[in-house]
């Protein structure tokens, strides 16, 4: 299978402090990649070389064979679609004015949006269920509603990668679930690549076709989830005590850390 | 030669006498004071004075019916004020200006915003520009603005009359037996003296004193450190310094009991307006000058705190 | 209502509005008001050679014509640095302008150049110093090489402070007459209007042009430098052409028309309030609403004084400061 990205032995220094080092990463199209790993061990940077934000001082990254630095941020930002972390609500943007700004990419210079691009917008709202939150400010929205908006968002961009950052972070299980379902249905209808930084293992394990574990700037393991879920990685990589078994909903890898107070000797 | 032709004299005559009546003609062109030529009207009878001196200057000649226009600070004498006002002489109002239909506008280099004048001009009316500096050159203006208003025989009284005066304060001054120093401040906190090339430096000089704020910074700043060490005789303070009251500037003064000047009494507030206006009341101010400094030469009554 | 039509009808609406304006301020002066007067001398059915004609032609429509420019331009100033700097409370002086300009006209003034050319000259050199300083200031802290809104804010907030300083020094130098004019100057002050300042104004125009095809990205740019560029904005590029553009554009008009204040500040936020904040409609709203107000209050500098007239600046601020605490007490509820 064609690799839709690539990344090759990809070093970062910030400072003469090492960020990332030598790392080499190949994502299928339409794969559901997931990188997880320790707090600080580089993974949003690593979503921002993907991303073209930020430039490597050695290696290189390839979307769709072509070098990320010969894209111009037009033709970019039509293949790729980012989904971050936290957004400034600064502004009274509605919902509405903030999906259909997706469609930049797609539009000219003075840019008015036409019918096709509104339908495109109202489609992304339904899939998200924001609809009928289309007339309401950012700032009055919830945390997963904020989320789903900003989904929608990057659906307009009719990207062919989704890349998101900590997605399900601040939300409530049930919102959790609703976004990563959001992605999975996503990418079954339109093939997209799903490229996500997460901390929560189990979502990953449940959701993702390939894992990476990070640590420190480094990959400790790349692969499917039973084997990059594996107990002893994990305590190293996390220094903590890790239960690792198969979870009763079916062949999936469920982790558990282990509080003080359940660690036997 | 006469012209003994009777019918020539005739015509001449009524061509004459009808151009002196109709007041639109223009005569021909003439020089102002900073050298600028223009054409000025025959008999200008809607004139706009835009300074206080030169309103002054108009009414000294007799010439004040031509008026149509003052600035807003023109109250000497008081029946100026019943002139319909211009703005101020720095910020000229042109609408108002304009809207009088003057023939005859009467400007001063030292005041005037040019750009103000300059549009005057570009609307077709005629600016004459003064810019007396000193005694002589008033009387120069006198005569000059006495020539384009059809005074001249009052121009040559009047400056007939200055020059009698400015002789006489000369004269007496010769007999004085001492050149007091004299400071003469003209604004308040901080406070600022006149040096050369000013009215207040030529009368201090004329009324045989000696100026202690001479040099060439026109406007000198002092601190009173400054004032201690340069220990002046007289002090001669005007009214408008800092637009503050005649009592709270001399008691400014009577804190320095180190002065002489405050020992010997001799700090006065004095009217600003015979200090600053290029008119004929410079006179007064030279003489009341005269009269502080060599009080044993002149018999002028004059009062401690006020002029 | 689709975006385009909204564009178009706001432009007409606010095209109406300053057309009306300008009539009003031009048939109202220190000579008197002359309303039905004016609409037939604009209209060329009065004799052109009298005197009121004169006045209305002459020395009120000029004036107008400054008022809409400074109006407009300080507007749409207040406007675009706020989307730069992602701040409402950002205004067109921000930047340090308002510090480099005053010193370079009061140099001129004490130096005793006339408004025009010298101390429009002065001023607008002062300004393009300051600004470069701060530029420079904010591209090389913390090896940012994105001109991060952050530095700029804080550098510019400084030379202002120290412009301020430098200023008080200079004014405590000067005798009192010309302190007035200095005043006058840092208030704001549109009665020093000459013939060359107008030529200079249609040097606008291309700004005001390039400001409006940027107005989609300048949409994008609110949402955070990364979110712009992930969205297919090239940040860099037209961060630093909108600050070129816009620093220069205000630097010209504060030269010919000293500090006027609380225009740019308060007119884009009043538009945003009812429009929304999508720059396409705020740029031509910002512009043409700007140049009405200001004619307007221009007009009441020149009327409300029973003698001589307020410097423009002093209304902007007396109406400006007290409608800008209503807009943040609708904005906190």
């Amino acid at each position: 299978m064609s690799l839709i990205l690539d990344m090759a032995n990809i070093s970062l220094n910030f400072h003469d402090k090492s960020i990332l080092s030598n790392i080499s990463l190949g994502v299928s199209a339409g794969e559901f990649f997931v990188i997880i790993g320790p707090n600080g061990a580089g993974k949003t940077s690593l979503l921002k070389i993907l991303s073209g934000l930020q430039k490597a001082q050695q290696g290189s990254v390839t979307v769709k064979g072509k070098n990320i630095t010969k894209y111009t941020r037009r033709n970019l930002s039509q293949i790729l679609a980012i989904v971050p972390q936290h957004i400034e609500v600064g502004f009274p943007f509605t919902v509405a004015d903030t999906v259909i700004m997706g469609r930049s990419p797609h539009l000219g210079i003075l840019g008015m949006e036409g019918k096709e691009d509104f339908h495109i917008a109202e489609e992304a709202m339904n899939f998200t269920e924001v609809a009928h939150l289309a007339d309401r400010k950012l700032f009055q929205l919830s945390g997963g509603e904020l989320q789903r908006v900003i989904i929608a968002r990057a659906i307009c961009q009719q990207p062919e990668i989704i890349l998101l950052d900590e997605p399900t972070t601040a939300l409530d299980p049930s919102h959790q679930l609703k976004i990563m379902d959001l992605m999975e249905r996503f990418r079954r209808q339109h093939s997209t690549t799903i490229i996500m930084v997460s901390h929560d293992l189990n979502l990953a394990s449940m959701y993702g076709d390939r894992l990476m574990l990070l640590k420190e700037g480094r990959v400790v393991k790349t692969g499917d989830p039973k084997t990059v879920l594996n107990k002893s990685l994990l305590e190293e990589s996390y220094g903590c005590q890790m239960m690792v078994d198969e979870s009763p909903l079916g062949q999936v890898a469920r982790v558990t850390p282990i509080p003080h107070k359940y660690q036997h000797i | 030669m006469f012209i003994h032709k009777p019918k020539t004299h005739i015509i001449l005559t009524l061509v004459l006498s009808f151009m002196l009546q109709t007041g639109g003609i223009l005569a021909g062109p003439v020089t102002d004071q900073v050298g600028r030529t223009l054409i000025v009207p025959e008999n200008p009878t809607r004139v706009i004075a835009l300074a206080p001196s030169i309103t002054e200057v108009i009414y000294s000649l007799g010439q004040e019916k031509r008026l149509v226009g003052a600035t807003q600070y023109s109250t000497h004498p008081p029946e100026a004020e019943a002139l319909p006002r211009i703005g101020s002489y720095i910020r000229l109002d042109i609408e108002k200006i304009v809207a009088l239909k003057p023939d005859l506008c009467l400007a001063t280099k030292d005041g005037n915003p040019k750009h103000i004048v300059d549009k005057i001009v570009s609307l077709g009316i005629p600016v004459y520009v003064i810019n007396p500096r000193n005694l002589q050159q008033i009387m120069d203006t006198i005569t000059r603005l006495g020539t384009l208003l059809h005074a001249e025989r009052a121009a040559v009284e009047l400056v007939a009359d200055m020059e009698e005066r400015i002789e006489q304060v000369q004269a007496l001054v010769k007999k004085a037996r001492n050149k007091p120093r004299v400071f003469f401040q003209i604004d308040a906190e901080p406070l600022f003296s006149a040096g050369n090339n000013t009215f207040i430096h030529e009368l201090i000089e004329l009324a045989g004193g000696i100026n202690i704020a001479a040099g060439e910074d026109s406007y000198p700043r002092y601190s009173w450190e400054d004032i201690l060490v340069l220990q002046p005789e007289i002090v001669l303070i005007s009214s408008m310094a800092g637009g503050l009251s005649p009592e709270y500037l001399i008691k400014s003064w009577k804190r320095w009991n180190q002065l002489s000047a405050v020992n010997n009494d001799q700090v006065y507030v004095v009217d600003a307006e015979l200090f600053d206006r290029p008119t004929p009341r410079l006179l007064d101010g030279l003489e009341l000058v005269a009269a502080i400094i060599h009080p044993e030469l002149f018999e002028k009554n004059i009062k401690r705190t006020e002029n | 209502m689709p975006i385009g039509k909204k564009i178009i009808f706001t432009t007409l609406l606010l095209s109406i509005v300053l057309l009306l304006s300008s009539i009003i301020a031009m048939s109202a002066g220190s000579s008197g008001t002359h309303f039905w007067e004016t609409l037939s001398i604009l209209t060329g059915n009065s004799d052109p050679g009298s005197v009121t004609a004169t006045i209305i032609w002459q020395i009120r429509l000029p004036r107008v014509i400054l008022a809409a420019f400074v109006g407009g331009t300080l507007a749409l100033g207040g406007l675009v640095f706020q989307a730069l700097l992602r701040n409402p409370l950002a205004e067109p002086y921000i930047l340090g302008i308002s510090g480099g300009s005053a010193i370079g006209a009061i140099l001129a003034m004490l130096i005793g150049l006339s408004y025009f050319p010298g101390v429009a000259i002065f001023s607008f050199a002062g300004s393009l110093l300051v600004l470069a300083f701060v530029t420079t200031l904010a591209s090389t802290t913390l090896g940012n090489t994105m001109l991060g809104k952050d530095s700029l804010l804080l550098g510019g907030v400084m030379m202002n402070a120290f412009c301020a300083a430098v200023i008080m020094f200079l004014i405590s130098m000067t005798r009192s007459f010309q302190v007035q004019h200095i005043l006058y100057w840092l208030m704001g002050d549109l009665a020093t209007i000459q013939k060359g300042q107008l030529s200079i104004l249609f040097l606008l125009f291309p700004c005001f042009i390039i400001i409006f095809v940027l107005s989609r990205p300048m949409n994008l740019l609110l949402l955070g430098k990364e979110t712009a560029a992930a969205m297919g904005i090239n940040v860099k590029k037209i961060v630093l052409l909108l600050l070129v553009i816009t620093s220069l554009m205000v630097s010209i008009i504060v030269s010919l028309s000293g500090l006027v204040g609380f225009v740019g500040l308060v007119i884009p936020h009043i538009f945003r309030l009812v429009l929304g904040p999508d720059h396409r409609i705020l740029v031509p709203s910002c512009l043409l609403g700007g140049a009405s107000y200001l004619i307007l209050c221009d007009l009441l500098a020149r009327i409300l004084p029973s003698s001589g007239e307020l410097p423009v600046g002093i209304i902007t601020a007396l109406i400006g400061a007290p409608l800008f605490i209503i807009l943040l007490l609708r904005h906190r509820t």
